[in-house]
């Protein structure tokens, strides 16, 4: 080893300056020694090109190949074994989809992936843990569940994977659990137990945000989002805190508390919702067939502030500058019932009558109502619509038919349900459709596993 | 355009010639060549000409200069328009036609004239011409390899990737295109970490090996002179392979599959090994940048085909010429690191110059002291440092032993697939 130091050394400063280190090669006679036609230092001597560069490149070449060649084995220290992970992998086909979305194809599903892959009880393939903990750790400043997920799909192995690498330190084991990680913990730790506790004991969960509510602060609005992420969902048990919230002096507490409220079926803000929603929206049926006209509030009182509904900004008792914005902001907050109810007729229906310059409005608030209602019958009948019927134009229309893609029942996305949209239609609508068909895939393929390994 | 130059004496050489008057004859066509004869010391006027895509531009000057004062004229001339358009002399439509033909898809290397040439004897000046050429420019890397040793390698850190390019265009002009290759990879060397000394003298090293190899010619054994002059990068068309070389019909397991980008042009290497044999194959593919490779042979599957190998001292590389029928290939006997060393050992005593071997291993990936590979016995092999962390393969293995296969080089292995638990195909 140290002969081939020397040569480099050697080479570092140049034959100009150094002479050239003499280097026995194992198995072979010293240089000098060597009889003619033996080794490749004869070729250099017949050829008349001896110089001091050229002879140690000629050792060098020697001592390269016969270190190549007699290399030795190293030691390594071996990593602790993760422990087996009991549940089964994914199908194949599904390894394949969730290598995709991580790729880039349709990146917003890989938390449905995830959802549905931990509820069959089934694990993410090994392989593609190393993207799957990068691809969480981009996003958790946007979305905080997604690490959650990943680590939750991800089982053991994933969790043995981030003991490696400190940029998945997020994936390791809690440090903190039980109380101490909501004494202790930071908000992800209270997030995590909070949601734990609401799975388990709802009521409960009510008490200890009732309890912190006052010392709370920003924490609020992480209440909130648990408290409607729950696994049963609100109810009117969860309407008495809700409705204090409206009287939160954070705009962004009231507006959560509101959206919350309008998905509480039966909630005294559903019912002030649908009594302004009748107010503004009729329907006349003409003999020329059904229309809806539109009659924007002429006045804004501090009963629809304290409800959510805001026109734009500092616009408080001021005359309306923007009727569009209340009645898009009314139409998402009123249960849907009160529509079907009130023009006795199905949501296919009423989707399809013509309402002129109000139409975009009207789409977009029943889109807004549906998802967050979580009503499947309007989400395909608004779909529908907007395949068959009249196409969407405002750009408010475009981004809610995209999100209703990603909300509504996947079984739309079935080989035959949907029309291909026409040709030189929006892109939404092509997207509208294309994501609902790779969900439905998507769905499918999680149907079956791989059985453990 | 005076960017373009090689220094400000060559600015300053162009600017008088560029005045038209020192050209008999100049032409272009439709802004993609520009050519020109112009009068010098000689008794024939200098013919030069450019391709304007690339820019790429040849002169029969001896100027060592490039470009030379005679390009750099002919472009100021042109940027001036001072040039007509006008049809292509022979000498300048023959090099540009060449020079499309080039921009195709190729083997770096591969005969330009794919056509075997009419008469024999045209043929053989053509061969005796090319070895002369190759002689001379062999020389010649001799002569700047021990002046590299001789000034010191320590300068290497500070020189450009130019340092390396200007010797590998003279390789490519004395077509050598495979030393022109190894040459240009050599920039990096400087930079690579420690031990990058180490590296480089190893290279240098083995370059003049091949070069001094070359010389002795007839007096190698003949898959030894087959090896050297493959690796100079003379080449055997397909078509002569296929009829002078043995087929050897296997069942070919397609295990590893690693794709190199260059600057003009990606290679893929295929890596093979028969059931009942147990040879290892190579099968290399290429494509200009940004077009699509040979996806023909997919990692994973068991091909039952015919190879041809090309003669060498290690027959490794292999073109596939005929396949009968493909399956899925079952996880692949995992080796012992012992065995992948005696192997490759086995393999430098008869091509010094071999640095890539196909590695199947059954072995544990460990992260300390370096990122490894344990096998049961204990014994452990680097990862390749530009492999990157590898974490899909920690992944798979859990600390547990997984069936891997890659490439053996002298920096470390390269890993390119394993297969998991369940006998899944895993590229990594």
């Amino acid at each position: 080893m140290s002969q081939w130091r020397d040569l480099v050394t050697a080479s570092l400063i140049g034959t100009e300056r150094v002479p050239v280190p003499v280097a026995a090669i194992p198995g072979l006679p010293p240089l000098s020694d060597a009889p003619p036609g033996n080794s490749i230092s004869d070729i250099t001597i017949s050829d008349n090109l001896v110089d001091a560069a050229g002879e140690l490149l000629d050792r060098a070449a020697l001592l390269a190949a016969a270190r190549r060649a007699g290399r030795l084995a190293e030691e390594a220290e071996p990593l602790a074994v993760a422990e087996a992970d009991p549940g089964p992998v994914v199908s194949p086909a599904a390894g394949r989809r969730l290598a995709r979305i991580i790729g880039g194809e349709n990146p917003d599903l890989l938390a449905e992936w995830l959802t549905d892959a931990i509820a069959r009880g089934l694990r993410a393939p090994a392989r593609l843990l190393p993207a799957l903990l990068d691809r969480a750790r981009r996003v958790s400043s946007s979305d905080p569940q997604l690490r959650r997920l990943a680590v939750q799909a991800g089982g053991s192995r994933a969790r043995w994977l981030a003991g490696l690498n400190p940029d998945w330190k997020f994936a390791a084991a809690p440090v903190l659990t039980g109380e101490d990680a909501w004494r202790l913990g930071d908000n992800e730790d209270r997030r995590s137990y909070l949601a734990a506790l609401c799975a388990a004991d709802p009521g409960a969960a009510r008490e200890l945000i009732a309890a912190d509510w006052d010392a709370a602060g920003r924490e609020r609005i992480m209440f909130l989002s648990v408290l409607a992420d729950g696994p049963g969902g609100l109810s009117l048990a969860d309407e008495l805190l809700l409705e204090a919230a409206l009287d939160d002096r954070a705009d962004e507490v009231r507006g959560w508390a509101a959206y919350l409220l309008s998905i509480v079926p039966g909630s005294a803000l559903g019912d002030r919702m649908a009594e302004r929603a009748r107010g503004y929206v009729r329907l006349d049926r003409s003999v020329r067939g059904p229309r809806l006209f539109v009659y924007p509030p002429g006045r804004y009182d501090d009963d629809m502030w304290r409800d959510g509904v805001t026109p734009g900004r500092g616009a408080g008792g001021a005359p309306l500058a923007d009727g569009a914005r209340v009645v898009l902001s009314v139409v998402s907050r009123a249960p849907l019932r009160v529509w079907t109810d009130e023009f006795r007729m199905p949501a296919a229906k009423i989707v399809a009558v013509r309402s002129g310059d109000w139409a975009p409005v009207l789409f977009s608030g029943w889109a807004r109502a549906a998802m967050a209602q979580r009503d499947q019958d309007w989400m395909a009948a608004l779909i529908t619509e907007a395949l068959t019927g009249r196409p969407p134009e405002a750009p408010t229309e475009m981004a809610v038919l995209r999100q209703l893609a990603r909300e509504a029942d996947p079984v739309l996305g079935a080989p035959g349900t949907l029309p291909d949209p026409e040709p030189g239609a929006p892109a939404a609508l092509y997207d509208t459709v294309g994501v609902l068909r790779f969900r439905h895939d998507m769905l499918k393929e999680l149907e079956h596993d791989h059985g453990p390994g | 355009m005076l960017a373009l130059a090689p220094d400000a004496p060559s600015q300053q050489a162009a600017a008088p010639l560029a005045s038209g008057r020192a050209w008999l004859l100049t032409g272009a066509s439709d802004g993609a060549a520009v050519w020109g004869e112009c009068r010098g010391s000689a008794a024939t006027p200098y013919k030069t000409v450019i391709d304007l895509s690339g820019p790429a531009y040849r002169c029969s000057c001896p100027s060592r200069k490039f470009p030379c004062k005679h390009v750099l004229a002919l472009l100021l001339l042109w940027t001036e328009g001072g040039v007509q358009d006008e049809v292509p002399p022979g000498w300048a439509a023959g090099w540009l036609a060449a020079r499309a033909e080039k921009a195709q898809p190729r083997e770096p290397g591969e005969p330009k004239d794919l056509k075997e040439p009419k008469d024999p004897k045209t043929a053989l000046k053509r061969a005796e011409q090319r070895e002369a050429r190759v002689a001379t420019g062999l020389a010649e890397l001799d002569r700047w390899l021990r002046d590299q040793v001789r000034q010191g390698l320590a300068a290497s850190q500070k020189s450009g990737y130019r340092h390396w390019d200007d010797i590998a265009a003279r390789m490519v002009d004395a077509q050598a295109p495979g030393v022109a290759e190894r040459l240009r990879a050599l920039a990096a060397v400087p930079h690579s970490g420690a031990g990058w000394d180490g590296r480089l003298l190893e290279e240098y090293a083995l370059l003049r090996l091949l070069a001094l190899a070359y010389r002795r010619g007839e007096d190698l054994p003949g898959p030894l002179r087959d090896t050297v002059r493959s690796r100079i990068g003379f080449t055997i068309r397909q078509a002569d392979l296929q009829t002078t070389g043995q087929p050897v019909r296997d069942h070919w397991h397609v295990l590893a599959r690693r794709d190199i980008d260059q600057e003009r042009i990606r290679t893929r290497r295929v890596w093979l090994r028969g059931r009942e044999t147990g040879r290892p194959a190579l099968v290399l593919s290429f494509a200009a940048t940004g077009l699509p490779l040979d996806d023909r042979l997919i990692v994973g599957t068991e091909v039952d085909a015919d190879l041809v190998f090309y003669p060498a001292a290690v027959a490794l590389r292999a073109v596939v010429l005929a396949r009968h029928d493909t399956a899925d290939g079952r996880l692949p006997p995992g080796g012992t690191i012992a065995a992948l060393l005696a192997g490759y050992a086995a393999a430098l005593g008869a091509d010094p110059w071999l640095d890539h071997w196909l590695a199947v291993l059954a072995a544990t990936p460990a992260r300390s002291p370096v990122p490894c590979l344990f096998d049961a016995t204990g014994q452990a092999l680097p990862l390749h440092p530009g492999a990157g962390d590898c974490w899909p393969l920690f992944a798979l293995s859990g600390g547990r032993p997984v069936t891997v296969a890659g490439e053996w080089t002298p920096r470390g292995l390269w890993p390119l697939t394993a297969w998991d638990e369940g006998g899944g195909v895993v590229p990594l």
